[in-house]
């Protein structure tokens, strides 16, 4: 057990690789409860949203989500997160744990005179998130919607057994599956059906493996306050928004049209050894970048990572250096992501 | 929780074990050590014929989550390594005392036996550790 962002969380039960492996091949869950959840009401919500998120909310519709970023000016990144409209004038946000407090100041102080109301559900609401190829397949039974139905980062309210939840096709290991929102009262019953389904328990540390290999970006390591999301390589999200200004938005484009000097690439060791943060990656003596990211891959069975380096060198199959303990080992740019089964 | 100990073996603070013998003295990292590690997924061995002082690293055990390091209980040459641990490292998880053996040593102080800790000091030692 470990503290993670003011919570006592396993980063393991019964051993990573284990966990690692039940998700890919069958179903995992995971209790994400340390995750914030926030709703946004009122009349000026879109228009809110669309100045401080870069992602273009004109793409939702009722009981379809988002993935995006909240931006500094300088185009750096104060937090990544999902968003769901429920309708015009109520979104459900999901945000990073370590975040929880900076985000929902952020958005307060940026609310000024518009009509939008930010309440914190963190706290009476829990999350857990179901994932791995037979998830459809063993929740359909319990739940009173067609899952199928449900497309990639759409969402209902519905019922599992008699239990009310909020169910989204999301997910942060590359794999199918869903994320549940419930009333805290419930959780215990729902972590305990998706056990009897055949779900296996799965922590922080296999969390992080899984993320890796479909190279997610985690906040605090390929995207923070100093990093842009186009130098983590997700430009998909910085949107035009025509006629729309967002926080960010000049930085952001001008980056997306004209690149960046630096970016998030994948490493993989030519000689044996493991990547791990914060490691120092050099490119004929000289330093180009460091490592966001790394660890070992149980579906690939080899290290893996990720690091953000000088973008002359970031062409695949260029050879680096890491710097593991005082070791310099050679490494490769290699084609992200690692693994994705969807 | 439950880690088997031998008790035909001596102990570190630093969770090696180590296997006196006539000529050669084996040594590994206890099933608590491996258990605090993890799935261990790569070991770096060091070149046999190197004399280590007691107390340096000898070599680094590492799991999904962390890197552990293997420091000499004994000062002494390094005589084998297990070469099985190259392609198999996770055979130190499932056989901490057996073929999950690190190195072989020919020790050069005998001496040094004596700050080894016996059996039931490192079961003292764990239990406390578990606090």
């Amino acid at each position: 057990m470990v503290e993670f962002a003011g919570f006592i969380m396993p980063v393991q039960y019964e051993g990573i690789i284990s966990e690692h492996n039940a998700v890919r091949s069958n179903a995992g869950i995971f209790d994400i409860s340390h995750m914030g959840e926030f709703l946004l009401e009122g009349k000026d919500v879109f228009p809110f949203l669309q100045y401080v998120m870069i992602n273009d909310l004109n793409l939702l519709e009722p009981t379809k989500g988002q993935y995006s970023c909240m931006c500094n000016e300088n185009g750096t990144v104060v937090d990544d997160l999902v968003y769901y409209e429920e309708n015009s004038e109520k979104f459900r946000m999901i945000v990073n744990a370590s975040n929880r407090q900076k985000d929902l100041d952020w958005l307060n102080n940026h609310i000024g005179k518009s009509d939008v109301k930010v309440t914190n559900l963190s706290n009476e609401r829990s999350r857990i998130a179901f994932q791995g190829p037979n998830t459809d397949e063993l929740l359909q039974p319990l739940v009173n919607v067609k899952l199928a139905e449900i497309n990639r980062f759409y969402f209902r309210h519905c019922k599992l057994k008699d239990i009310p939840i909020f169910i989204a096709r999301t997910g942060y290991t590359g794999e199918k599956g869903f994320e549940i929102s419930m009333e805290n009262q419930y959780v215990n019953d729902v972590w305990r059906i998706l056990m009897d389904l055949g779900a296996t328990p799965a922590g922080l540390g296999a969390r992080d493996s899984l993320r890796l290999e479909a190279c997610y970006s985690l906040y605090g390591h390929e995207i923070n306050n100093k990093i842009t999301p186009v130098e983590a390589g997700l430009f998909w999200l910085v949107k035009p928004k025509e006629g729309v200004d967002y926080i960010g938005k000049e930085v952001l484009m001008d980056q997306k049209e004209h690149g960046t000097d630096r970016i998030i690439v994948g490493l993989n060791l030519v000689e044996r050894g493991i990547i791990r943060d914060n490691c120092k990656i050099s490119k004929d003596g000289e330093e180009i970048g460091y490592v966001t990211s790394g660890g070992y891959s149980p579906t690939l069975q080899k290290t893996i990572g990720l690091g953000l380096i000088d973008i002359q060198y970031s062409k695949i199959d260029t050879q680096i250096e890491i710097e593991i303990r005082n070791r310099l080992l050679k490494g490769l740019v290699v084609p992200t992501p690692f693994f994705r089964n969807i | 929780m439950e880690y088997e100990l031998r008790d035909d073996l001596k102990y570190t603070s630093t969770h090696e074990w180590v296997k006196i013998e006539e000529t050669l003295t084996t040594i590994g990292i206890s099933d608590y050590a491996q258990h605090q590690l993890g799935d261990i997924v790569f070991v770096e061995l060091p070149d046999t014929g190197l004399v280590l002082e007691k107390g340096s690293n000898a070599a680094e055990i590492e799991s999904v989550k962390a890197v552990g390091d293997l420091i000499m209980p004994l000062s002494g040459e390094i005589v084998e390594v297990n070469q099985n641990l190259i392609d198999s490292p996770e055979i130190i998880n499932t056989s901490p005392y057996g073929e999950g053996w690190i190195i072989k040593v020919k020790i050069s102080h005998t001496d040094e036996l004596n700050d080894l800790l016996s059996y039931n000091d490192y079961k003292i030692l764990i239990e406390s550790e578990e606090k």
